[in-house]
């Protein structure tokens, strides 16, 4: 009986996954193939008819390309000098690259444009013709991929980091008694951690080719923007599916080959009698230099984009206009992002124990799906959502602002999941097996065992949740019934005709309620973890 | 000769003492076993050797060479000639048997074909010439250790560090490796610093037995004399 209480309970999170981010692709794939009542592919031959397609194929494959080997080649040294080194400060030079993450994209695009656009600020510091070449610059292929490099920069640097920590210590020893850290990194740390790196390049690259609103911003014909303006602009719902049904088909070549060489690759994880031990490179003489090098590079592609934002904002006025204008959007962002951020950690835990414990027969399935709805444009989750959730018995879901926060529940599940199942390794499955023992059912062990041990992940859950909701714009923008719009929609539709200073402020208190919060939670988690360590 | 020369040396991680004041010298061709229960300092003696960390104070000397001294490496792990055989044995598990024992050669820019020389003869040395192109984890504890010493041996050290190497084989297993190892010692004439827990591994491998307790030397002698003192205790 308890067996069947929880494999109800878990059943029914799978069919709820299922509903919110699997239903809506096939009834958007559906709709494609109907024309005036009748199946037709008419909208995919003329996919593949269209010249304009085949450019934009290449524009995104390039783009992705571009921003996934750049971000490769520095974010994986900074990842093991911020991971692995004796330089000074390397936990705040981490959180500070990994900010522009944290915001919406298109504010780290608005700032370079505040910067080197043709009326920014370099404009009035060295005249109209430097403006012009650098306006130039940003506004094509080399502008986009510098935008989207700062932005996904962290991705590589965290993972980096992460697994470097997972290499059993005694390895690199090995190597140290007969090579310098460049060949023991070269020869043994790196190569193991390749499964990460390439795992980040395929991250980074799905990011990239499913990105609207940075292309969109800086006017580099995409899929993403070219599904979004079929879509808003003409409502044109066959052409942007079948413009979409390039980046699902993109997305999912992707997952099989990292399923196909990746998932087997990973070697074992460092033994807990070496917890504790790690080997540091000390940068010797290198140290000022690299530690100059380092804040360099955290000014230029974070802190000097932010003080630009605050210089073009400058004056309380802005402000004052911007909460008049947006003060509404603001806490529509708080209010949605954390409901979001609640359903994200409940769904997420779930769907992690699942995977977790292997308690359902298609639990690889049920992760593969999660990371696939991850990985997919939120421009194709959102047109999903439309498809399936716009008819006039489920107006209930498609006006309200439900309609927001399924699709963060539909894109952003794999990452409160895999936290879960993350932490879930850590715990020994003893004490479940001990509470069955003496009698409690599967929710009483959930209840008083299981959830009071997971409380990291389910803090740290929230915590991604509650961020990622709140950068949303791709889903938000095409699926926000009216009046309900979040603030980094609200900051985009103004875009159009805001001053340039409201704009900057906007983008401003944008960050700051981001920022804010999330150094306030991650405090409060740090506190807990130091707390429960004592 | 002396190859290792430990001068008063202290270690102590945060509040804890691990080394207190231990002095210790190493001749050239011995085969000394430090011998001590597990938190004793064994494993710290041996990564003070290797260079993995420093003294709080006093000297370590390698073949009359300063290697550290008072919190300071003054010579790194690889340059000071010595080979280590881990308690897990370390193997680098995406390179398979051959590149495990050639990646030493590779850092110390040796030719290729000098390189395949030694890597062969190092095979054969450990009897593991069929086993070139396996991976780590295609091979039994047995083979395992003996990849790890041909890979600690390849560099030909004037030192050979074993940190419980036979700590993880079975008891069969474990008895017949002892032999070899003596024998491979014979044979091939290294200074050797093995460190275990064991006794009857301690008597069967040492040519003299150092025993510690709370991060000082309490017994140095030949190993009839350890026996003795063993059997008195």
């Amino acid at each position: 009986m308890p067996q069947l209480q929880r494999q109800v309970f878990l059943g029914s999170i799978v069919v709820l996954l299922l509903i919110v981010g699997l239903l809506p692709l096939l009834s958007m794939l559906f709709k494609s193939m109907i024309i005036d009542g009748h199946f037709s592919l008419e909208a995919y031959r003329g996919l593949l008819a269209s010249r304009h397609q085949w450019v934009l194929m290449r524009h995104s494959l390039a783009l992705s390309s571009w921003v996934t080997l750049l971000t490769l080649l520095v974010g994986v040294p900074l990842g093991v000098i911020l991971g692995k080194t004796d330089l000074p400060l390397r936990r705040t030079f981490a959180v500070l690259f990994v900010t522009p993450l944290l915001i919406p994209s298109y504010i780290v695009a608005v700032s370079w444009f505040d910067l080197l656009g043709s009326e920014g600020l370099l404009a009035d510091l060295l005249g109209n013709p430097v403006a012009q070449m650098t306006n130039s610059f940003l506004f094509s292929l080399s502008g986009c991929v510098a935008v989207l490099f700062t932005i996904f920069l962290p991705i590589p640097m965290l993972l980096t980091m992460i697994f470097l920590r997972t290499i059993d210590p005694s390895l690199e020893e090995a190597g140290r008694l007969v090579s310098g850290w460049f060949g023991v990194l070269k020869g043994i740390s790196i190569p193991l951690i390749l499964p990460a790196v390439l795992l980040a390049a395929m991250l980074v690259f799905l990011l990239s080719f499913g990105e609207f609103s940075v292309p969109a911003y800086l006017r580099y014909d995409v899929f993403p923007v070219e599904s979004f303006t079929q879509f808003s602009a003409f409502y044109h719902f066959q052409a942007a599916t079948a413009a979409a049904v390039p980046l699902v088909a993109v997305t999912l070549l992707l997952l099989l080959a990292e399923a196909l060489f990746l998932q087997e690759k990973t070697y074992p994880l460092r033994p807990s009698a070496t917890i504790g031990r790690s080997m540091t490179i000390a940068l010797g003489p290198y140290r000022k230099g690299v530690f100059v090098l380092i804040t360099l590079l955290g000014f230029v592609i974070v802190i000097l984009p932010i003080v630009v934002l605050l210089i073009e904002s400058a004056g309380m006025d802005a402000y004052r206009e911007a909460l008049d204008r947006a003060g509404g959007s603001l806490l529509h962002s708080l209010y949605y992002a954390a409901l979001g951020a609640t359903l994200l950690t409940f769904v997420g835990f779930f769907v992690g124990y699942l995977i977790h414990h292997r308690t359902v027969r298609y639990w690889r399935m049920i992760d593969s799906v999660t990371i696939f709805l991850f990985a997919l444009p939120g421009t194709v989750i959102g047109i999903g959502l439309i498809s399936l959730w716009n008819t006039p018995w489920t107006n209930f879901v498609y006006a309200t602002p439900m309609i927001i926060i399924l699709g963060y529940l539909a894109k952003y599940t794999a990452l409160t999941s895999r936290i879960t199942a993350a932490q879930l390794a850590q715990i020994s499955p003893s004490m479940e097996e001990a509470a069955q023992v003496a009698g409690a059912g599967w929710f009483r062990r959930m209840v008083l065992i299981v959830i009071p041990l997971s409380w990291r992940a389910l803090l740290a859950g929230w915590i991604v949740g509650y961020l990622f909701s709140l950068r949303d714009t791709e889903i938000t923008m095409l699926v926000y019934p009216p009046g309900y719009e979040t603030l980094p929609v609200r900051i985009y539709t103004l875009m159009a005709n805001g001053s340039p200073q409201l704009i900057a402020a906007l983008c401003i208190i944008m960050i700051s309620a981001t920022l804010l919060p999330a150094a306030l939670l991650w405090m409060l988690y740090h506190t807990m973890t130091t707390k429960e360590i004592k | 000769m002396m190859i290792v020369t430990m001068d008063d040396v202290s270690k102590a991680y945060k509040t804890t003492t691990i080394l207190d004041k231990l002095s210790l010298g190493i001749k050239e061709g011995e085969r000394v076993v430090l011998l001590g229960p597990s938190g004793c300092g064994k494993t710290t003696t041996l990564r003070l050797i290797a260079g993995f960390v420093a003294p709080d104070s006093g000297t370590v000397s390698i073949a009359g060479e300063s290697v550290s001294r008072d919190g300071q490496i003054i010579k790194p792990p690889e340059e000071r000639k010595v080979g280590m055989v881990f308690q897990d044995f370390a193997l680098w598990p995406h390179l398979s048997v051959k590149e495990n024992i050639e990646f030493g050669l590779k850092a110390k820019g040796i030719a290729k074909a000098k390189r395949e020389e030694q890597v062969r003869k190092m095979l054969v040395v450990v009897d593991m010439d069929g086993y070139a192109d396996r991976k780590p984890a295609e091979l039994s504890g047995g083979q395992q250790q003996r990849t790890a010493l041909a890979r600690a041996l390849a560099l030909q050290p004037k030192l050979l560090l074993m940190d419980e190497p036979l700590f993880s084989l079975d008891q069969e297993l474990n008895s017949r490796l002892r032999r070899e190892i003596v024998l491979l010692q014979e044979k091939l004439g290294f200074t050797m610093l093995y460190v275990t827990h064991n006794r009857d591994e301690a008597f069967a491998i040492a040519t003299r037995i150092v025993m510690m307790q709370k991060g000082r030397l309490e017994f140095d002698g030949s190993v009839a004399e350890a026996e003795y003192r063993l059997r008195q205790v």
